[in-house]
Formats: structure tokens, sequence, C-alpha cells
């Protein structure tokens, strides 16, 4: 049987400047849509019951992919599909490339946005470990103004970002990954394919002329409330050869520094094994370029 | 609201609650029940349509979200008395069995084929990874499609 959706109203407005005034106003629930892709399902759901809906689709170029001096500019509309096919990120930011390329299902990824994704700061999210790894920055605007966040900093507790009431991510920047540096993510998923990630893994690396971590990076996901950096695996690593113990190494400390949850798709040890299980593998096989 | 978009190659212009979405409008508002209601989360893809030759799923896209896009349904794929080659090959080889899944199976594969005419099975595979089927197992939902991308046209 068809479960309708709550009603709402759906404003639609034309500039940032009007969506910002139109979550502001204080007649009853206001929530922002992009894709609609997590938001409609809660609505459907009867987990939210928003009075009215602000439409991000009519606010010209927030789906915007280019280079600006040599960051990736990211609009917040643009969908997982319009990442995983742009030239651009697949050539200067792989590592993106390939995260987006593994959201849920080809029909979802054409809806579902960068920023919602972002927004929503669901701890098993496929872009977020891949951002965290390339240090992106997040811009917001909202009645103050605009501002911009480290991604770093971005995600503040179990679906929670640090976004004030009203705001809204407009776009990313995203640095050029360091020249030569090997990229990849793992996502491994406990009952199907196109489910979310049990435990997703990404990680950055730069070998120096004698095969030392020059630089090391390692995203996150389905590992804590939140996506989150490795910091202490990223530690034992800095500096140091790349050997399958160091691997291992960095691999346990990855484990040690998760603070999963339990849910439906697994326990929080099982996460924890696999988080050592995958960085390891995925550590290796950037070393051996054998992914 | 007022919408204006092309549904199956016609222009189309109706009106529509703001809470529907794109599987409300195609139902209730327009009366085509190919496009089925699964779950109305986006997990099954038995609703799955083109919006400008792209998947998506209408269970979870705002109708406004439709606005002057080119939408194409199950009904669409048939012209001028004509089946569409995917429909002909689900046909031929038993792709289909209780048919629930068949609309959004046919939609998704058409939609890898507009993107890339000659699909490997393993991007066939992929391209089908969001339309859960409880009868044929895939297997012959799989070959329906490579045959058509391997037939001449
Ligand atoms: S009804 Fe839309 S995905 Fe199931
Ligand atoms: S044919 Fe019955 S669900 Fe696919």
């Amino acid at each position: 049987m068809s479960v309708r959706l709550h009603p709402f109203r759906l404003l639609e407005p034309e500039s940032l400047t009007d969506a910002v005034d139109a979550l502001g106003q204080l007649d009853g629930e206001a929530r922002l849509v992009a894709g609609g892709t997590a938001l409609v399902a809660m609505i459907r759901l009867g987990l939210l019951k928003p009075d009215r809906l602000v439409s991000l689709h009519r606010v010209p170029a927030l789906g915007q992919i280019g280079v600006e001096g040599r960051s990736l500019e990211l609009g917040a509309m643009a969908t997982h599909a319009d990442i995983e096919r742009s030239r651009v990120v697949r050539d200067g930011w792989p590592l993106l490339a390939e995260a987006a390329r593994r959201v849920a299902t080809p029909a979802i990824r054409t809806s579902g946005t960068i920023g919602g994704n972002l927004a929503y700061a669901e701890a098993a999210s496929d872009p977020a470990p891949a951002l965290l790894c390339l240090d992106a920055e997040v811009r917001v605007v909202g009645r103050g103004g605009e501002r911009v966040i480290p991604i770093a900093s971005f995600f503040r507790g179990f679906y929670e970002a640090a976004l004030e009431p009203g705001e809204i991510v407009t776009a990313l920047r995203v640095p050029p990954p360091p020249a030569g540096a090997r990229s990849g993510y793992v996502k491994f998923t406990s009952r199907s394919a196109e489910d979310k990630p049990l435990v997703g893994v990404a990680a950055l690396i730069a070998l120096d002329s004698s095969g030392r971590c020059a630089d090391i990076r390692l995203g996150l996901g389905g590992a804590a409330p939140t996506p989150i950096r490795a910091d202490g695996a990223e530690r034992t690593l800095r500096g140091e050869t790349l050997t399958d113990a160091a691997a291992h190494a960095a691999a346990d400390a990855a484990a040690r520094e998760a603070d999963p949850l339990s849910d439906l798709m697994g326990s929080a040890s099982y996460r924890r094994e696999m988080i050592r299980v995958w960085v390891r593998r995925l550590l290796v096989a950037l070393r051996d370029g054998t992914r | 609201m007022t919408l204006t978009f092309t549904l199956n190659g016609q222009p189309c212009a109706t009106e529509a609650p703001d809470h529907w979405t794109v599987l409300d409008l195609l139902r209730d508002g327009l009366g085509l029940m190919g496009t089925k209601y699964g779950c109305g989360e986006g997990v099954c893809g038995t609703c799955t349509v083109l919006a400008d030759d792209r998947p998506i799923r209408a269970c979870l896209v705002l109708a406004a979200h439709v606005r002057d896009r080119a939408l194409v349904t199950v009904e669409g794929l048939e012209a001028d008395g004509q089946l569409d080659p995917i429909q002909t090959a689900f046909a031929e080889r038993g792709a289909a069995q209780c048919g629930f899944c068949t609309p959004g199976m046919m939609l998704a594969a058409k939609a890898l084929l507009l993107e890339s005419p000659t699909p490997t099975a393993h991007e066939v595979r992929e391209a089908l990874s969001g339309n859960l089927c409880r009868c044929t197992g895939y297997a012959k939902v799989i070959e329906a499609v490579l045959a058509v991308a391997s037939s001449p046209r």
C-alpha cells in the first residue's frame, strides 16, 4: 500500500538570499531540500513532518563543477552522478570520483547531491572520507553572511553538521592532491553491494624517492558517530617505509582510534575488525599499485 | 502548483499539490499506472523512470523538480505501435515473471544503453544494482539487456 507524504508547502527561491530568508521565517518547521533522496524518505517514514520545504533547485549555478586557481570548486547541488562523470574531477581528484561512484545506486546518484550528503552528516557517507583526505573546505551562507568551514571540523556529532540554523552549504573547495599521490576508496558492505558502507576507507599516500610516506591521509566512514580522519594511524606511518608490518601497525592504530556504533549492518566490534582489515588491504594495494 | 514538462515525448501541463513526488504525479495525477510503488523510500527501484535520459527514483524526487525536464515512463518505451528492443528482449527471454519490477528494470536498462550502447555484463549488473527482483534471479534480465546491446541496429 502506498504511503503518502505528510503535506508541506514548497518554496522555490531563485537566489541564495531568498533561500536564507525562506528558511528563517518563523511559522513552523522548514527544511531545506536538495535532491531529496534522504529527506523525502524520512518524510515518507514519518520521521519528519516539516510544514515547509525550501528547494534549492531554482537557485542558479549551484551545481557547477570547475577549477579556480588550482582548487576544485564544487557546487553543493552537483549530484554524485555529475561528480563521477566529470572529466575535471576524474583527472584531478580521482579519489573523489571513485567515492562518488560508490554512493547507493545509479538512480539515487542522479538526484543525491554532494551538499546534501555532507549536511546530512551521516557516519556512513561515501564521499566524506575522501573529502576528509583531500582537506576540503565547506562554504556556507546564512543570515550572518558567508563562512568557510574546514571539513575536519564540519562533522560535529551523530547526524549533526556544524551548521547554524538557517545556514546553507553552497560549495566545496578542494585543494589539489600532492603531486604523484596515490589514492583509493574501499567500501565494505555486509548485506548487498549497493548498501551503505559498513566501513568505508579512503586513503591518500605520497611516497618520497626512498619509498617513505611523505604524506599519508586516512579517512574513515562508519567508524565513529561521524566520518573521521584516522590521525593516530597516519602518525604511525608518516616518514616511515610502508612495509607489511607498518601497514599492520597503522591498521591496528585505526581500529583502536575508531569509535564505531552497532546497528543492523553490524556490531561495533565487527566494524572495528573490518576497519583493521580494510585499512591494511588498501594501504598494501596502494603501495603495490594493485588497485 | 502548475508544472510543465515533457512526458513520453509530448508536452504536458498539469496541476499538482506541493508535496507530490513524481510517482504521485504519474499515477494519481496522470493515471499512468505502469510506474510502480514498491517501497516508497528509494530501495527497490520499481518506480525508476527517466528524466533527461537518466534514471531517477520517482518515489523520492519531488514533482516540482522535474519541471521543464523530459520524463520517460514504461508507457513511453513503445513508439508507433513498435515495442522498444528492451521490451522485446525481456518478453522473448523470460526476463519478467510477476512483472512488478519490470518497468523499473527496463528503464534502468534503457538509461544504461543510452549512455553506453555496448556495456559489459559487469556494467549491466552495476546499472541494475538498484532494482530488486523477487522472481527471476536476475540471470534472464541481464541476458536480455546484453542481447539488446549486441543485436545489430
Ligand atoms: S518505490 Fe521507489 S525505490 Fe521502491
Ligand atoms: S519479475 Fe517479479 S519481482 Fe521481478
